[in-house]
């Protein structure tokens, strides 16, 4: 790892993505914490590259974009399993309050 | 496989939007709570998104502030980076649309989330402000 960001080594073209934009939408649609940690990671993206350390900010691009991925469907997934309980319970009491009026 | 992909969260985010337009999450059941507030009370930087996000659809933008400035605060930032994104992606370069990729500006945002989520849970004025309210 250390050996690609030593002087002589060859310097990409571009920046590795940073996911800022993702980890802020993460962070206010989401309410999770994992957010927070996809921008902490895109701020290291950004100095790693800005100091010459190629290979450190593609690590932190791939940290940075593994978090935002957790946050988003760990939110998906809450989500999805709040929508299934609660058409469970509808339905539940639907039919419980059916059965009562006959 | 990749446009299957974009064409699916395309039609995703249109049916969101006709759900969030239509509904009003501060008078409706079936929209979920913040985890974050459900376990622990105190408001997380994306509370009340939702609302906030019914009131933009209806072009309240001091109403969706209300519930949620940091949404409103990133519009912007969102538009740019869009537009940056087709800047690069007809350039080939970000050329001077590269403020996503400057070393300060993350340090900014975060700085700003956290500063945002301390002061929204404080119980006074003029920080009430910040916690969402119509």
């Amino acid at each position: 790892m250390d050996q690609l960001s030593q002087p002589g080594a060859p310097t990409p073209s571009t920046q590795p993505k940073n996911w800022l934009v993702e980890s802020i939408l993460v962070t206010i649609f989401c309410c999770l914490p994992f957010g927070i940690v996809g921008i902490i990671y895109a701020s290291k993206v950004n100095s790693e590259w800005a100091a010459g350390r190629f290979a450190e900010a593609e690590t932190a691009s791939k940290e940075a974009g593994k978090w935002t991925k957790i946050g988003f469907f760990v939110g998906l997934g809450v989500l999805v399993l709040y929508l299934i309980l609660y058409f469970i319970m509808g339905v539940a009491l639907f039919s419980g309050a059916a059965r009562f009026n006959n | 496989m990749r446009l299957t992909g974009n064409f699916i969260a395309l039609i995703v985010f249109a049916a969101a939007a006709v759900i969030y337009f239509i509904f009003n999450p501060a008078v409706t059941s079936f929209f979920p709570n913040c985890p974050f507030y459900s376990l622990t009370g105190f408001y997380c930087p994306g509370c009340g998104s939702q609302r906030a996000i019914h009131q933009l659809l209806h072009g309240n933008i001091i109403a969706a502030s209300g519930y949620n400035v940091l949404l409103v605060l990133s519009l912007p930032v969102l538009l740019y980076a869009m537009m940056a994104t087709v800047y690069k992606t007809v350039k080939g370069t970000y050329g001077k649309w590269d403020l996503i990729y400057k070393p300060w500006f993350p340090k900014a945002v975060l700085i700003v989330v956290l500063s945002f989520w301390l002061l929204r849970n404080l119980p006074f004025y003029p920080f009430t402000l910040l916690a969402p309210h119509n």
